[in-house]
Parts: structure tokens; C-alpha cells; sequence
């Protein structure tokens, strides 16, 4: 039996158990934590599940699989899935994207007969196709994931989750109306080292956790800035833009570069940021919630097409309880690294320059990276539990947890739910730092409130027809 | 009216004509001085002058916008990137009338004498502080081939009764190439539109990449 097939069985035996025992609330995670103590001998559970309806696949079948946006983090999604191929957990039947020239190099890595489109609603259309892992710049994440969402496809889909407010509501709306499961890439969350710094916190390691203080080095400055132009011949510059006003061609904007242009990529904070700060949010247990007021301020590039902060500085006022998380993004201000042998869980660490340090009442814990690499301190790698220490959930794996959740029900480890959250974050902070003031923010009505204008950018209209 | 308050009246009149023209001959002088912080070769004093826009307010709408289409690259970046701070600055809860100002001079470059890329942006302003004042302007760039889509998105997201109605009468009135659009931001606002099937999800885009056999 291959591995990740045993892991999944694994889980769905593990999802019994914990079907059965108590769930610990954020509020009680805190309040144990504060005291330090070990508590009764149950696992931590994951959040309520989803019961799969007409999207959900049978256990023994071998998921259909598209890939839609196949540069970047795209083609390693691919190489990836192929893993998946082999083992018989998937069939590859598609790849998408609008640069004919990465999308003949797509095919030949996808292999014999797999199938190429341009525009993805070539592949929503197919009834055979069970799946769609969608790697395309942010500006399409929402749009692509509603509409493959109707269609009754499961989703795996790239952080951050989404550009604007709306966007991230009608996502969890879809998700929840066609039943379909639905995975967002902060693979931080399914990491070894994270199931060790995630158990070594809620145990109480550290007290209660007041501060979470993420650190990250700055954005880039466009130092080749030119002119508009015409866009190369394999590239569909109006399918690129999709969801977004139109405006000439640079190739300033793409491929990869899209990443710090906030309208499509939103610079670090929401890169980065939407990994570590899942992680504290995960880690803290404080999905679901959201902080009550939001203040950034940041320096901009001095030059060039780019226009996400250079330097960023967002702190987020979270209440009852109360605590803070910070966003730091400043050249310099990395913790320097644990010296590292390569054999721990997570080997060694290669993105030392970010990652988050977390303040208690008895003591502070960093963790580095918080993406596909995530490590953490000695003293959680380490940590042997006590009897009746409590126990967290353990992910398979990023699409191990994803297909598990296509196949039973279960409510995936970065679900919409938490994405939208996190990726909130990510927005709320870059909004402050454009408006030039504090927000202030109703987790109950999902709404900014006091200010008209940023209540307007809670959503961004959107391009016909490539719209929600 | 006696003869002595119609003296006070004159001197109030007078000093209040005074104090109009001196505030004016200040805004003109804090404006010549961020434009030619926008113009300067340094781009650290682009930048620093660009980020100082939203104190100027109002009267820098027009000079910047000027400044938009310069030949320099980076100036016209730094332009831009100052009439934006200055629309964000004005649109802060407390700032109602400094809003309206600011508003009025963006719906004065909507018109033909300006850029398309100008009044494209303008656009984009005014659909986060724009009003009932600025309605009759963008619906009327509804019928204007290179505007019309970001007009409708404006007064997608212009939350009152008048933009809607805007929108409404539009579909009525626009061009049947244009209708699917219209009846787009309708949706979005909560209207029911019969008749026009919305077509987001009808592919339309072909590749010449084969498979691999």
C-alpha cells in the first residue's frame, strides 16, 4: 500500500477518535495555556467538518485532476501532483494557462494525452474532471475558485486566498453551497515542524501568548522600470489581466513580478504574510476570529511600476482575549537562525530572514519560514509530552489533508474559512497602509466600519466577464 | 441696512474677499511647490513630494492630473501616485467637505479635453469617493467606447440610488455589445436582470498547444 494511502486510512481512524472526544475551544486553549499546565489525555480537534454531498468522490477512486496556471508555484504544483499520479491517487487530465509558451512545456511535463486549454472554463466544463489546483497570480484566485466551485469541483488553491473582502465572503459561500472541499496553499500548516511548535504552544510551554510579532525583510523596488507595450505574442494579456481593469501592457507586471503590484500581488504581506500569520493564527487557535482594529504604515518604492510597500509595519488589536499580532517588515530585523545538523524534521533551514516570534507570560518561542519550509525551536522539537498532555491535529501533508477531504467530508487543515481570515489580515494591513489610517473591524458583520471610503474597497468591481 | 452696518458689512466683505485671495495665493504657492517636487530629477523628492499630496487637497487635482501624461516616466508615476494620496487623504471619515472639494475638481477631468489614460484613473478615484455629484459625468462616459467599462465598474461602486439608475437607463440604452456588462453591475447591486444570461462561464479562448501523444 503506498505510503500516503496509509496515511490517509490513518486519519480517517484518527478522525474517529477525535468524532468522540471534547473540543477545545480557542478561548480554553488560551486559558490552559496561561496556566501552564498539561490537561486531559484527548487530541486537539480540528474544526467542525463538511459532509460532501453531490461533489464527493468515492474513497477507492483515483481523482481527476486539472491544473489551471502552470508558471511558478504552478509547475511545481504539477511536478508535484505527478507524485500523486504515480502512487494512484490522481489522474492528470489537463493543464491551463494563458502563455502558450509555458503551457507547451506543461504538457510535456504533464505527460502523454493530457489535455491543454487556454481559458479554464474549458476544463469547468469537463464532467470528468473531479479537481482543479488553481496557481494563478492572486487577482484570479477568487474568480477561478467560485466559478470551479459551481461547476462541483474541489479546489486547491493558492494563498493568499483573495484580493478583497467580498471576494473572500463569496468564496466560503461557494464552498459551503456546492459542497466541494477546498485546500489553500498556506502549506506552512502541514508542515512536520509545524505539528511540534503548534503542540508545544497549546500545551503551555510559553504561558499565555500575548504578543506574535512576524518579521520579513522588504519588498523589492522596481529597478528596471519601462515603458508600456506591446505584450509578447504568447501571451494573452487580456486573459492574464482577467478580473482586473484594463491597462496596457508592461512586462513589469509578469511573470512572477505580479507579485508586487498590490492590485495583483499585494508585496510581502501578502506572500509571506499569508504564510506565517496562518501559522499564528493556527497556532494561537484563533481561526475564526479576527483582530478589531487594524493600523499599518510603510514606506513606498521611490520608483518603477511596483507599488507595494517597501517597508511595512501593521499591528493588529485582537480582544477577548485580548493579544496582539504584529507585521514587521524591515531589511535587518530577522532573528538569526538555529545552527542546524539537516536531520531534524524539517532539515535545514534556507529562509532564515522571516518567520514569527511569540511572546508569553513565561517565556518566547520563534519559528522560521512558515511556507513548504517551516522550522522551530529546539526547545518544541525536543519537547517530550507529558501524560495527558494534549495532542494536535497532525497533517498528512498539504494534498494528502486535501484529497482526505475529498474523499470523507473532512474539513481541510487550510480551509476557506481560515484562508479568507488569514488572507483578511493580509488585506486589512495593506488597506491601512494606502488609506494612511487605522481601521477598525466587525468580525460579526465581516465589515469595516467609521469609513466610507474603505468600506468601498472591501470589494473592487470587476472586468466583464470575468467576474464572480 | 443702516449706513453704519452696511460699512461693517463692506469691511466684513472686504476682509473676507482678502483673506479668500491670500489663502488662494498660498494654495498656488503650495502647489507650484509640490509640482516641482514631482518634476525634480531626485526620486527621493518625487517620493517624498507625492506622499505630501493629500495636505494640499483640492487644488492639486488639476496639476497633477497636468503632470500625469509628462514625458518622464517616473514624473508622471510620481503624479499619479500623488493625486491618489491625495483622493485616499480626502476620503478619511472626517473630512467631509475636503471630500467634495476633491470630487468636484476629479469630475472636471472627465471631460473630452483630457487624456484617456487621465479620465481612466479618474474614474477609479471617483468610484471610492465619488457621490451623487459625480453620477450624471461617468454615466455619460457609458456611451464613450474607450471609457465605458471602467464607468460602469464607477458606478458599480458608487453605493446610491442615482448611480443605479444610471446603470439601470443604461440598459436600456447601450449597445447590444455592451448590454451583458451593464447587466453585470446590476447583479452586483442586487437587481434581478432577465433576458441577459450571464455568460462568465462559457469559455471563448483557444490554445494551439497540442497534447503529446
Amino acid at each position: 500500500m503506498a505510503a500516503s494511502r496509509w496515511r490517509l486510512i490513518a486519519r480517517q481512524k484518527g478522525d474517529r477518535t477525535m468524532k468522540q472526544s471534547k473540543q477545545i475551544s480557542r478561548r480554553e486553549f488560551l486559558a490552559t495555556a496561561a496556566a501552564g499546565t498539561a490537561a486531559i489525555g484527548v487530541p486537539y480537534l480540528i474544526p467542525a467538518r463538511v459532509l460532501a454531498g453531490p461533489a464527493k468522490t468515492g474513497a477507492s477512486e483515483r481523482l481527476t485532476m486539472a491544473h489551471i496556471g502552470v508558471g511558478g508555484m504552478g509547475g511545481f504544483h504539477l511536478r508535484d501532483m505527478k507524485r500523486f499520479q504515480d502512487n494512484g491517487t490522481v489522474n492528470i487530465a489537463a493543464v491551463c494557462d494563458i502563455d502558450e509558451k509555458r503551457l507547451a512545456g506543461a504538457v510535456k511535463t504533464a505527460g502523454a494525452g493530457v489535455d491543454a486549454y487556454r481559458d479554464y472554463r474549458y476544463i469547468l466544463e469537463r464532467k470528468d474532471i473531479d479537481a482543479v489546483v488553481i496557481a494563478t497570480p492572486d487577482h484570479w484566485h477568487a474568480v477561478q475558485m467560485v466559478h470551479a466551485a459551481e461547476c462541483g469541483k474541489h479546489v486547491y488553491v493558492e494563498k493568499p486566498a483573495c484580493c478583497t473582502i467580498e471576494e473572500g465572503k463569496a468564496m466560503v459561500a461557494a464552498a459551503k453551497k456546492y459542497k466541494v472541499s477546498v485546500q489553500v496553499g498556506s502549506q506552512g500548516r502541514s508542515q512536520p515542524e509545524a505539528y511540534l511548535a503548534h503542540r508545544y504552544l497549546v500545551n503551555g510551554n510559553i504561558g499565555r501568548i500575548q504578543k506574535v510579532a512576524c518579521f520579513h525583510y522588504n519588498s523589492p523596488i522596481d529597478d528596471n522600470p519601462v515603458p508600456d507595450g506591446d505584450p509578447p505574442p504568447e501571451l494573452d494579456w487580456d486573459m492574464w489581466l482577467g478580473p482586473l481593469r484594463w491597462r496596457p501592457y508592461n512586462k513589469r507586471y509578469c511573470h512572477g513580478t505580479f507579485r508586487w503590484i498590490m492590485e495583483s500581488g499585494g508585496g510581502q504581506i501578502r506572500d509571506r504574510g499569508a504564510h506565517v500569520m496562518s501559522c499564528a493564527m493556527w497556532w494561537m487557535g484563533a481561526d475564526g476570529t479576527a483582530p478589531v482594529t487594524v493600523e499599518a504604515t510603510g514606506t513606498p518604492p521611490t520608483k518603477g511600476l511596483w507599488d507595494s510597500a517597501v517597508t511595512l509595519d501593521v499591528t493588529y488589536t485582537f480582544r477577548n482575549p485580548d493579544w496582539v499580532l504584529t507585521w514587521n517588515q524591515h531589511t535587518g530585523n530577522a532573528v538569526p537562525a538555529e545552527e542546524r545538523t539537516g536531520q531534524e524534521p524539517g532539515g535545514k533551514i534556507s529562509r532564515p530572514d522571516y518567520g514569527a516570534v511569540y511572546y508569553g507570560d513565561n517565556g518566547k518561542f520563534v519559528h522560521w519560514g512558515g511556507d513548504g519550509g517551516t522550522w522551530v525551536e529546539k526547545k518544541a522539537r525536543e519537547w517530550k509530552p507529558p501524560a495527558g498532555a494534549k495532542d494536535v491535529y497532525e497533517s498528512p501533508g498539504h494534498k494528502e489533508d486535501w484529497f482526505n477531504g475529498i474523499k470523507t467530508g473532512a474539513k481541510t487543515i487550510m480551509n476557506i474559512e481560515a484562508a479568507v481570515g488569514v488572507a483578511n489580515l493580509c488585506n486589512l494591513g495593506n488597506l491601512s497602509y494606502i488609506l494612511g489610517r487605522k481601521l477598525q473591524w466587525d468580525q460579526a458583520g465581516q465589515e469595516i466600519v467609521g469609513d466610507m471610503q474603505a468600506r468601498r474597497m472591501m470589494a473592487r468591481p470587476q472586468r466583464h466577464p470575468y467576474h464572480l | 441696512m443702516s449706513n453704519s452696518d452696511f460699512k461693517g458689512a463692506s469691511v466684513a466683505a472686504i476682509a473676507a474677499t482678502v483673506t479668500s485671495a491670500i489663502a488662494e495665493a498660498a494654495d498656488a504657492k503650495t502647489v507650484d511647490k509640490l509640482i516641482a517636487g514631482i518634476k525634480d530629477k531626485d526620486e527621493q523628492v518625487r517620493t517624498d513630494a507625492w506622499l505630501g499630496a493629500g495636505q494640499v487637497g483640492a487644488p492639486a487635482v488639476k496639476p497633477l492630473a497636468k503632470v500625469m501624461t509628462d514625458n518622464d516616466l517616473e514624473v508622471a508615476r510620481a503624479a499619479k501616485r500623488g493625486l491618489w494620496k491625495l483622493v485616499r487623504h480626502s476620503g478619511r471619515p472626517e473630512a467631509g467637505a475636503e471630500r467634495k472639494a476633491v470630487e468636484a475638481e476629479l469630475v472636471g477631468l472627465l471631460g473630452d479635453g483630457q487624456p484617456v489614460s487621465v479620465r481612466r484613473e479618474v474614474l477609479w478615484m471617483l468610484s471610492e469617493v465619488g457621490s451623487g455629484r459625480s453620477v450624471d459625468a461617468i454615466a455619460a462616459l457609458l456611451s464613450n467606447n474607450q471609457l465605458r467599462e471602467d464607468a460602469r465598474m464607477t458606478l458599480q461602486r458608487i453605493p446610491n440610488k442615482k448611480a443605479l439608475a444610471a446603470l439601470n437607463q443604461a440598459l436600456d440604452t447601450a449597445p447590444d455589445d455592451f448590454k451583458l456588462n451593464i447587466a453585470q453591475s446590476l447583479r452586483q447591486r442586487g437587481v434581478k436582470v432577465k433576458g441577459l444570461a450571464c455568460v462568465k462561464l462559457v469559455p471563448t479562448k483557444k490554445t494551439s498547444v497540442e497534447p503529446v501523444k
